[in-house]
C-alpha cells in the first residue's frame, strides 16, 4: 500500500500574550490509501491544530515546522495558490458544526454547485448534477429538492450530511472529520457514522477521524491515534488500541467511559485526576505525568517510543515494562468496587416532587408544543434520570420544576406544595431546597465573581448567614466535599478547568443544602475524564446526602450509570417509563430501541445492530393526534399510529409505555 | 494591565494617541504656570504679531492676547465639560438602557420610542435651541445639555449589552436563588459588561469635545471671559488672513485632542472587547 498522508516531527506553536506555547510536539504519523486513521484525545490536545495544520487552515500566529508529505510534496512549502488547488479539492474537511459551516444566505446547491466549478471546472450544468450525485450517496432522501433550500430549512443531521457531500464532491483523496458528530444526537450521530463508511468504500477515500468519543472512533476507523498535549502517546490498530492499551492515558480514557452494565451501585467510575494543562514550550518529560497514577522518576526526563509490535506504538516505557497480561485483567475489571448500600431498612419513600399533566407551549401565534402532558413523581432520595434526543422537552421540563419557566398548565408538587409559579412566587424555603445545575458552567458561574462570591451568595441570601468569616468556614468545607482545597476561595471562573468550574457550580447547589437538585446536562459540556469524576461525585454526594436528583442527559450510558428511575421522553411526551433495569433489560417502545441501539459500543469486538431512525423530529408546531413518534417509527404499524393517540401499556407498576404494539 | 502593555507595544499608533491625550491632560492642570501671560492680558502693542514675535509663542489676536495663554486656558473649561459629560451620560444611560433591557415588553417599548424621539433631533441642534432658551452657558449648564443630548446614545449600547447579557445562565441562577432585579442588574450583570461601556464613555469623550467646540463656535458656548476652543476660531475668523495662526492653533488643538481621543477609544475597545 502507499502512503498517501506522511506526517514527520510536526511541531505547531502559537505566539500568544502569554507567550509562545506549543500546540502540536513532534508528531508523526502516516496515513495509507484508503486508511481511516481516527485521532482521540480530551479537548486540547491537538488535534484539531494537527487537522488544520493538514489543511494549512492555522491562525496567523501558529508557526509550523516539521514535514507534511502529500503523495509525496511537502504541504508546509506550497504556496498559498498551489495549496488552493489542494485544499477542498484533493483534501476535504468537514467541521463540527454543520450550522456554522454552511452559509445561511446561499442555497444548498450554490454551495454544492461551487466546489465542481472551481475546482473541476465544470460548467453550471455538470456542477448541479454532481451535486444531486453527491447527495444521493449520502443517502439524502429528496435530493433535488434539497438543492434548492436554505440551510435554515434543514435539520441538523442533515446539514452535516450535505457537508459531507460537499466535501466529496471533489473525490478527495483524504477526508478530515473534525468532531462530525458531536454536536449531533445519538440517532443522527449514527446514521453519519454508517454513511462514512459506506462512502470511505465506495470511494476509497483516507480518513482522518477526530474525536473525543472512544464509541465513534471504535466504529470509523482502522489505526488509533491517542493525543495528549500535543503529542501522540500510543498509536496502532485499533483492536490493539482497544484491546491491549499500554499507555496509561489510553487505558485510563477507555476506562472512565460509563458502558452498560456499570451502574453506581456496584461501581464507581474509574477517573484522570487533574486536567489538560495548556503546555509551554520548554516542559521537558512525558506530557501526561502529572495526571498519572504510575509515575515514576524516569517521566521526568524522557520517554520512549517503544514498539510494542511492529504497528503498536507507545510513548510510556514502563507500560511496555510490566507485565502486559496483568494490564489486560486490570482493564476488564477496571471499577472500584463501591460497598452495598443498606437495602435492608426499605421504608416506603415519600414522594418530593410530583408533576401533574404538565404543558408547555410557546408563543401565541406561531406555537410551539415544547412539553405536553408529562406526569411523573420523584421519591425521596432517588434519582430520575430524563433522556430524549435534543428538542424533545426534556430541558423544558427541567427548567418548569427549576421555576426558570411558568408551565402552560399542569401542576408542579414539591413536597406538598403547588410551585408551578415559577421563581417568582415561590418561598425562600423552597427556593433553598431546589437547586439547579446547568449544562455549562462556563455561562453558569458569573465570570466576574470570585468563587467565594458564587458560592457564599446563596447562603447569605436563603441561609441568612450574614458573617462573612462563618460563611468562608462552611465554602471551605463544601469545596472539600468537591474535592477543592480552599486556595480556589479567591479564583475567579475564568482561571479554572471546566471540570473545576462544574465543580464549583454543584458546590453552590450545595451550599444551601437542597432536598432536590435538578442536573440538567451537568455532564456534556466536560471530557470523559472529567465528566467521570462529576458522575463520580454526584455519585457520593446523594448517597451521603440523600438528595434527590433530576437528572437530565441525553447520554444513555450516563443516564444508566445514575438513574434509579428512567423517563424517557420524545417530542415532549413521555414514551416509557420505568426502574433503571427494567428499562435497560426490557425495552419496550420502538424509541427506547432505537436509542439504546445508537449507543456506540466502545468494544470493538462487540457489534450491534443500529436501528436507523429516518427522517426528523415532528413539526412542534402541530400537536400530532396520533403518536409523535409514527414519522420515524420503524415498527409503525399503519395508520392507527397516525391517527390515534397510543394507550398507556403498564408492563409492571413501575414500568409503562406508550404504544400500540402490545401484547 | 500586562496585556494593555502587550497590546501596547503592538500599535505605535495608540501610543502617540495616549501621549497627546496626557499631554493635554498635564496642560490643563498645570494650566497658568506654564504661560507667562494671562488669557485676558491684552498686549496692546502687539496685536496680531506672528508666531514667536514679542515673547508671543504661539502669536497674539485681534486685540492682542496671547494665543497659547488662551488656549491653555481653553483646555482646562473644555476638558472639564467632556468628562463630566462622557461621566454623566455614561451613568444615567447605562441606568436607563440596563432598565429597559432587562424589564423588556412596554418599558423597554416606551423607552425605545423616547430614545427615537430624542435621536431624531440632532444632539447640536438640540443644545442650542435650549442654551439659547436658557441663555446662560456657563460650565454646569453645558455639562447637563451635552450629557442629555448623548444619553440616548450611550442608553441604546447600554441596552444592547443587557440584552446579550441577561439571557446567560448565570443570571437564570441569580433569579432562582430569589435575587432582586436591582442586584441582578447591577451587581451580576454590571461587572461582565464594562468593556462596551467604558469604551462607548471614551467615545462620548471624544464627540462631547466636538460639541463644546461646535457650540462655541456657534456662540452659544461658554460666555467671555472663559476662553473657549470654538468661541477662538469663530472670533478670529475676520482676520483670517492677516494672523491664520489666530484660528489655525485653537482649531488644530480640537483636531489634536479629538483625534488623540478617538485612537485612545480604539484601542480601549481592542484591548477589553477582544480580550
Amino acid at each position: 500500500m502507499s502512503k498517501i498522508l506522511d506526517i514527520q516531527n510536526l511541531n505547531v506553536y502559537y505566539n500568544t500574550f502569554d507567550g509562545k506555547f506549543s500546540a502540536v510536539s513532534d508528531v508523526s504519523f502516516s496515513l495509507e490509501k484508503s486508511e481511516s486513521l481516527g485521532i482521540i484525545g480530551e479537548s486540547g490536545c491537538g488535534k484539531s491544530t494537527t487537522a488544520f495544520s493538514v489543511m494549512r487552515y492555522l491562525a496567523p500566529n501558529a508557526e509550523v515546522e516539521g514535514v507534511i508529505n502529500f503523495n509525496g510534496d511537502n504541504l508546509l512549502e506550497k504556496s498559498e495558490a498551489e495549496i488552493t488547488k489542494i485544499r477542498g479539492n484533493r483534501i476535504a474537511m468537514v467541521f463540527q458544526n454543520p450550522s456554522t459551516s454552511l452559509n445561511p444566505s446561499l442555497t444548498i446547491g450554490a454551495q454544492l454547485d461551487e466546489v465542481s466549478i472551481i475546482h473541476q471546472h465544470l460548467d453550471k450544468k455538470a456542477a448541479r448534477k454532481a451535486s444531486i450525485e453527491a447527495l444521493d450517496l449520502m443517502n439524502i432522501g429528496d435530493a433535488k429538492g434539497t438543492v434548492k433550500r436554505y440551510p435554515h430549512q434543514i435539520s441538523g443531521g442533515i446539514k452535516q450530511r450535505i457537508c459531507i457531500a460537499m466535501a466529496i464532491l471533489c473525490k478527495p483523496d483524504i477526508m478530515i472529520l473534525d468532531e462530525p458528530t458531536t454536536a449531533l444526537d445519538v440517532t443522527t450521530e449514527a446514521i453519519i457514522l454508517d454513511s462514512i463508511k459506506d462512502l470511505k468504500e465506495k470511494l476509497d477515500m483516507s480518513l482522518i477521524y477526530i474525536s473525543h468519543d472512544m464509541g465513534v472512533i471504535n466504529k470509523v476507523s482502522d489505526q488509533i491515534a491517542v493525543m495528549y498535549n500535543g503529542e501522540i502517546v500510543e498509536k496502532g490498530p485499533k483492536e490493539k488500541i482497544f484491546n491491549f492499551p499500554t499507555h496509561p492515558y489510553t487505558r485510563a480514557l477507555i476506562n472512565c467511559m460509563p458502558r452498560g452494565g456499570v451502574v453506581k451501585e456496584n461501581a464507581k467510575l474509574n477517573t484522570i485526576r487533574g486536567f489538560v494543562k495548556r503546555r509551554g514550550a520548554a516542559q521537558k518529560g512525558c506530557p501526561y505525568q502529572d495526571r498519572c497514577d504510575m509515575k515514576n522518576d524516569t517521566c521526568l526526563e524522557k520517554y520512549g517510543i517503544r514498539n510494542i509490535d511492529e504497528d503498536h506504538i507507545t510513548a510510556c516505557d514502563r507500560a511496555y515494562a510490566t507485565d502486559v497480561e496483568n494490564d489486560i485483567v486490570k482493564k476488564l475489571k477496571p471499577h472500584a468496587k463501591v460497598k452495598k448500600v443498606k437495602d435492608v431498612e426499605e421504608v416506603n419513600p415519600e414522594t418530593i416532587l410530583e408533576i401533574k399533566d404538565l404543558y408547555k407551549i410557546y408563543g401565541n401565534k406561531r406555537k410551539v408544543y415544547a412539553v405536553n402532558g408529562v406526569e411523573v413523581a420523584v421519591d425521596s432520595g432517588t434519582v430520575l434520570g430524563i433522556v430524549g434526543e435534543s428538542g424533545c422537552g426534556k430541558s423544558t421540563t427541567g427548567n418548569m420544576v427549576a421555576g426558570l419557566h411558568n408551565p402552560t398548565s399542569g401542576n408542579i408538587i414539591f413536597n406538598g406544595i403547588e410551585i408551578s409559579g415559577g421563581w417568582k412566587n415561590r418561598s425562600p424555603e423552597v427556593l433553598k431546597d431546589l437547586q439547579l445545575i446547568f449544562q455549562n458552567p462556563g455561562r453558569s458561574l458569573n465570570p466576574s465573581h470570585t468563587v467565594e462570591q458564587i458560592i457564599g451568595r446563596p447562603m447569605q441570601r436563603l441561609l441568612g448567614i450574614d458573617s462573612k468569616s462563618e460563611r468562608r468556614e462552611t465554602i471551605i468545607k463544601i469545596l472539600r466535599k468537591v474535592d477543592l482545597g480552599k486556595e480556589y476561595l479567591l479564583k475567579k471562573p475564568r482561571q479554572l478547568s471546566g471540570g473545576e468550574q462544574q465543580r464549583i457550580a454543584i458546590a453552590r447547589a450545595l451550599s444551601i443544602s437542597p432536598k432536590l437538585i435538578v442536573c440538567d446536562e451537568p455532564t456534556s459540556a466536560l471530557d470523559v475524564s472529567v465528566q467521570a469524576s462529576v458522575l463520580n461525585l454526584l455519585n457520593t454526594l446523594q448517597k451521603d446526602t440523600d438528595i434527590t436528583y433530576l437528572f437530565i442527559s441525553h447520554d444513555l450510558n450516563v443516564i444508566n450509570y445514575l438513574s434509579d428511575n428512567i423517563m424517557v421522553m420524545y417530542a415532549g411526551r413521555i414514551c416509557e417509563y420505568g426502574q433503571r433495569d427494567e428499562i435497560m433489560n426490557n425495552t419496550s417502545h420502538p424509541y427506547t430501541q432505537a436509542l439504546l441501539s445508537a449507543v456506540p459500543e466502545v468494544d470493538p469486538t462487540k457489534q450491534k445492530k443500529t436501528i436507523h431512525l429516518e427522517g426528523d423530529l415532528p413539526d412542534p408546531s402541530v400537536l400530532s393526534k396520533g403518536c409523535p413518534f409514527a414519522s420515524r417509527c420503524h415498527k409503525k404499524l399503519g395508520k392507527i399510529c397516525e391517527e390515534e393517540f397510543p394507550p398507556k401499556v403498564s408492563i409492571s407498576d413501575t414500568h409503562y409505555y406508550y404504544c400500540h404494539i402490545h401484547d | 494591565m500586562d496585556y494593555f502593555i502587550y497590546k501596547l507595544k503592538k500599535s505605535p499608533l495608540a501610543i502617540i494617541g495616549i501621549v497627546v491625550l496626557v499631554l493635554w491632560i498635564i496642560v490643563a492642570i498645570l494650566g497658568p504656570s506654564l504661560t507667562s501671560f494671562t488669557h485676558t492680558a491684552i498686549d496692546s502693542e502687539h496685536q496680531m504679531v506672528g508666531v514667536g514675535q514679542a515673547g508671543h509663542l504661539l502669536g497674539t489676536d485681534a486685540m492682542g492676547r496671547d494665543i497659547l495663554s488662551r488656549i491653555i486656558y481653553g483646555s482646562r473649561s473644555i476638558l472639564t465639560v467632556a468628562l463630566m459629560t462622557s461621566f454623566f451620560s455614561t451613568i444615567i444611560g447605562v441606568i436607563l438602557g440596563f432598565s429597559a433591557g432587562y424589564f423588556g415588553g412596554k418599558f423597554d417599548y416606551g423607552f425605545l420610542r423616547v430614545m427615537d424621539i430624542l435621536m431624531a433631533i440632532p444632539p447640536l441642534v438640540l443644545a442650542m435651541v435650549v442654551l439659547g432658551i436658557l441663555g446662560d452657558s456657563s460650565i454646569l449648564s453645558l455639562t447637563l445639555i451635552v450629557s442629555i443630548a448623548y444619553i440616548p446614545a450611550t442608553a441604546r449600547v447600554s441596552r444592547g449589552v443587557m440584552l446579550s447579557e441577561r439571557n446567560k445562565e448565570y443570571v437564570d441562577a441569580a433569579k432562582i436563588r430569589g435575587e432582586n432585579n436591582f442586584y441582578i442588574m447591577f451587581v451580576e450583570i454590571l461587572p461582565n459588561t464594562t468593556g462596551p461601556i467604558i469604551v462607548e464613555g471614551t467615545a462620548r469623550f471624544a464627540y462631547s469635545i466636538m460639541m463644546v467646540a461646535s457650540l462655541g463656535f456657534l456662540g452659544v458656548g461658554l460666555q467671555p471671559p472663559t476662553p473657549d476652543w470654538g468661541m477662538m476660531v469663530i472670533e478670529n475668523k475676520a482676520i483670517i488672513s492677516q494672523a491664520p495662526w489666530a484660528v489655525l492653533f485653537p482649531a488644530l488643538a480640537i483636531a489634536s485632542l479629538v483625534i488623540a481621543i478617538s485612537i485612545f477609544s480604539d484601542f480601549v475597545s481592542k484591548v477589553l472587547i477582544h480580550e
